[in-house]
């Protein structure tokens, strides 16, 4: 069973997981290849950090991206014909839906391993200057959570009914309600900040995204 | 005669517009129990809570002698299914669709699918989404029989296809039934064709299921009587009068349920004279009796 | 103000000996003195301003607690048990020398938080409201410890506050980073292990050479050309010179104008610091005396090691304080991997997976 939905999960993201590959592989290898300079500059440890830092802020944008295309697609054959052939296998429904989250995590494992590839070959191919070394192996890992995590997050959104996206639509907007009128009234009290911080800071669910992402550091 | 299915006091509804009470419908096991009713009658709503896909207010669903939906997958792997619109992964191929639909049944028969295939003529290297309606049709017909199933369960599944098509599935379908003692429940608003492949008919309408009993009672059991000078009142009829509308004249057209020949004596009784005894065909004898249902009383 | 002023300086020359017959040095370490004189007298009249302004608006509190002396009006600031909390720290950073801040009470107006309320006008003394926690009023009492002037040497030599903090860590990892980012030939060398570089790039060297000690010729080039973007007359010419190579034009470029050095005040504090941990307790009061005037004579009188001994220690304590990359804190992957769980068993309990 599981092989079938893998399969049909397939035909719908193998563009998107293509793709994926190829960004993941190319990322590492363009960061470390822009931060090495010849000619007139000798390698400088600080502004090769700096540029790498800056690549960085492209993975989690890449997890992000790769996490809900894949978890629409994961959907995207059941959407199509509004489940009524998923709730009519013979199986226990919690079971089917296992099936296709398991399916779309096994889908995002060659990007993943792809970054592992690329940050590998760029850091042993590239002269660090001393002090500094390259983490491969910690980029892809934490690549590899946050794309799971991103992914989690938006096959919950796509398994659940209009229902329950618009709870959760109608949620937001109060919030930004109780925040305008708060602040229209002179109240101390910002609901959206502290969402975010929440959201945001450990433990959050979206903290794996943030931060310095840094092939190469001290 | 026990029930491959069974609706006992079903309640449901469906936000404000629609809904029905104490439905109580009952397929016996083995039959080819047709479904009829026009639309927006509630059909497809019924077959959606009898596979599970709705959860009725009340009421208990049985299906092949078990609870539905607690035991929705030991029942779902008996049963064949054929819903009225195309719900299968448009990008998959004719072979790869029945590649996934053979994973999870273990009855599938594959020599039996294969067969089908090449009877149906269907180019297996097809994406499902590029086939026409009619091929749509056969594959999802051919799904649900290569499972071989116990019950097969078709929501309208000839509606919008020509007459090549539709023979070719009802074919197979009755090839099936008599191989195998399925039964099969089968809705649709197309009552000719039905009335041909049908043992047993239920009508249902706006919510509620008029009547329910097998075929052949159902046909004979409606006539068209043409009758002349009866009185205006009439007590103690010996069959059900659904209708009676006047000819012109002292003639009338009655429609009744419940006829015998020897029901002739009776309008000796009352001064009138009968005609004619019409045979009505199972659509007008829906008609005729959707007609009545909808009348307002008295 | 006024005539407060002129009486301090009428006092301050009526105590000066005779100019007569002494040499320009001598007259130049006399300046020296009485300008520092000047400024403790200002401060002192300052202080007793501000004493004469908290005892008219209010009841005055004097804290003590060792030789930590708070002047403050009543108020519901936490001062006693922020000051309790700070004194030990001030007590083990300082030693002995901690003693001297006796002399240098701090002076707090304590305010109300509320914007709403009138403050009183700026002035002297520190003004804190009066809602600051017991955590952050002992930071704050750390930050103003006054133990007196440094000398001009150790101060043009520090380039920045001598004042002690308990994050020794922290800052050693700051360093440890810049020896691996500094642009300098010098610094790599020094991170390497050689204790002369490290002596460089520490300024602790006086050679007129030190521009090429420490920067190679290309990072001159790449300084010298980042410094003039936009250079004008003669300059332009000396730029395009460097441009193309001419080590000597970058050369003039940049003692014309000299680039920052290449290790900045957090690495110099972090070789005061160990100077002061090695040396012992009575080691501040040594750094404050201003013999020996040449700061790695100095800094070695401190920790009472030669100063290649106490560089060499210095580089070991930095290089040891490497910093842990640590983006994803050590239960990250935990904390992920049960958001995965959290959310995938969302889409599971979706009421389309179960009978609606």
């Amino acid at each position: 069973m599981f092989r079938v939905i893998l399969y049909s999960q397939w035909k719908w993201s193998r563009f998107i997981i293509g793709l994926g590959t190829v960004a993941g592989f190319g990322l590492p290898i363009l960061s470390v290849q822009s931060a090495t300079r010849t000619g007139d500059h000798p390698l400088q440890a600080g502004e090769l950090l700096q540029t790498i830092q800056s690549w960085g802020a492209l993975y989690p944008v890449l997890a992000a991206a790769l996490a809900v295309l894949v978890a629409i697609a994961t959907w995207a054959p059941d959407h199509r014909g509004r489940h009524v052939h998923a709730l009519t296998l013979p199986l226990p429904r919690w079971r089917y839906a296992l099936l296709r989250f398991g399916a779309g995590l096994a889908l995002l494992a060659p990007p993943v391993l792809a970054v592992l590839i690329g940050a590998g070959l760029a850091t042993a191919l590239a002269a660090i200057p001393a002090g500094l070394q390259g983490y491969p192996v910690a980029l892809a890992a934490r690549f590899a959570l946050a794309v799971g995590v991103g992914y989690a997050v938006f096959f919950a959104i796509s398994a659940g009914t209009t229902r329950t996206a618009s709870a959760i639509l109608l949620v937001i907007g109060a919030l930004i309600v109780i925040q305008v009128v708060a602040r229209v009234a002179a109240v101390d009290l910002d609901v959206v900040t502290r969402l975010q911080i929440l959201l945001v800071n450990w433990p959050g669910p979206l903290a794996i995204f943030t931060g310095r992402w840094m092939l190469i550091d001290v | 005669m026990s029930n491959a299915i069974e609706l006992q006091d079903l309640h449901y509804r469906a936000g404000k517009s629609f809904a029905f009470t104490n439905l109580n419908l009952h397929v016996p096991t083995g039959s080819i129990y047709g479904f009829l009713g026009p639309n927006g009658s509630g059909k497809t709503t019924t077959i959606r809570v009898v596979l599970g896909l709705l959860r009725p207010r009340a009421g208990r669903v049985t299906v092949l002698g078990r609870d539905m939906p607690a035991d929705a997958p030991s029942i779902l792997a008996r049963t064949g299914f054929v819903p009225e619109q195309p719900h299968l992964d448009p990008t998959l191929t004719v072979r790869e669709t029945l590649r996934f639909q053979a994973a999870f049944y273990p009855s599938w028969d594959r020599t039996w699918a294969e067969q089908l295939l090449r009877s149906f003529d269907l180019d297996e290297r097809l994406p499902f989404g590029r086939l026409s309606k009619g091929q749509k049709g056969k594959v999802m017909m051919l799904l649900a029989l290569a499972q071989r199933p116990e019950l097969l369960v078709l929501d309208e599944p000839t509606d919008g296809l020509d007459p090549v098509v539709r023979r070719d599935m009802l074919t197979a379908l009755v090839d099936y039934v008599s191989q195998r003692e399925a039964t099969v429940f089968i809705s649709s608003h197309l009552v000719h064709e039905l009335e041909r492949i049908c043992d047993w008919v239920g009508v249902m309408d706006n919510g509620q299921l008029i009547t329910e009993l097998p075929m052949d009672r159902f046909k004979s059991g409606i006539k068209r009587l043409q009758v002349v000078q009866a009185p205006p009142d009439l007590a103690g009829t010996p069959f059900t009068l659904l209708a009676r509308e006047s000819n012109g004249g002292a003639c009338e057209s009655w429609i009744v349920r419940g006829w015998e020949p020897e029901m002739t004596m009776y309008f000796d009784g009352i001064g009138a004279s009968l005609q004619t005894v019409i045979d009505l065909d199972l659509e007008e004898g829906f008609v005729e009796l959707l007609r009545t249902f909808r009348a307002p009383r008295g | 103000m006024y005539s407060r002023g002129c009486r301090i300086l009428i006092a301050t020359l009526l105590a000066a000996p005779p100019l007569v017959g002494q040499t320009v040095g001598e007259l130049r370490a006399r300046a020296d003195s009485l300008a520092r004189d000047w400024r403790q007298a200002n401060a002192l009249a300052d202080l007793q301003d501000t004493l004469r302004h908290l005892a008219r608006r209010s009841g005055r509190d004097t804290i003590r607690v060792g030789a930590l002396t708070i002047l403050a009006n009543t108020s519901p600031l936490p001062l006693q048990e922020a000051a309790a909390q700070a004194w030990p720290v001030i007590e083990r950073l300082y030693g002995p020398a901690a003693q001297a801040i006796a002399e240098h009470p701090i002076v707090i107006l304590a305010v109300d938080p509320d914007t709403a309320v009138d403050r009183p006008p700026v002035g002297p003394g520190l003004q804190v409201p009066w809602n600051l926690s017991v955590r952050d009023l002992t930071r704050l009492l750390q930050s103003r410890v006054d133990l007196g002037p440094v000398d001009p040497g150790l101060r043009e030599w520090l380039r920045g506050s001598l004042l002690l903090r308990d994050d020794t860590a922290r800052r050693r990892s700051m360093v440890y980073v810049q020896l691996v980012t500094a642009p300098s030939v010098a610094v790599r060398r020094c991170f390497l292990g050689a204790v002369a570089a490290c002596r460089d790039a520490l300024s602790l060297s006086e050679a007129p050479d030190i521009l090429t000690r420490w920067y190679d010729p290309a990072e001159r080039r790449a300084l010298a050309t980042r410094m003039y973007l936009s250079p004008a007359g003669a300059g332009q010419t000396r730029v395009l010179s460097c441009k193309s190579g001419n080590d000597s034009a970058c050369l003039d470029l940049l003692e014309s104008s000299p680039p920052a050095r290449p290790l900045d005040y957090e690495a110099r504090f972090t070789l005061v610091e160990l100077a002061l941990h090695v040396g012992g307790r009575d080691a501040f009061l040594r750094l404050l005396d201003a013999n020996p005037r040449d700061v790695a004579d100095r800094l070695a009188a401190v920790a009472g090691v030669g100063v290649d001994s106490l560089v060499a220690r210095w580089l070991g304590e930095i290089r040891a304080a490497r910093p842990v990359p640590a983006d994803v804190p050590p239960l990250g992957t935990w904390v992920a991997l049960g958001w995965m769980g959290v959310f995938a068993a969302f889409g599971l309990g979706s009421s389309r997976w179960r009978v609606s």
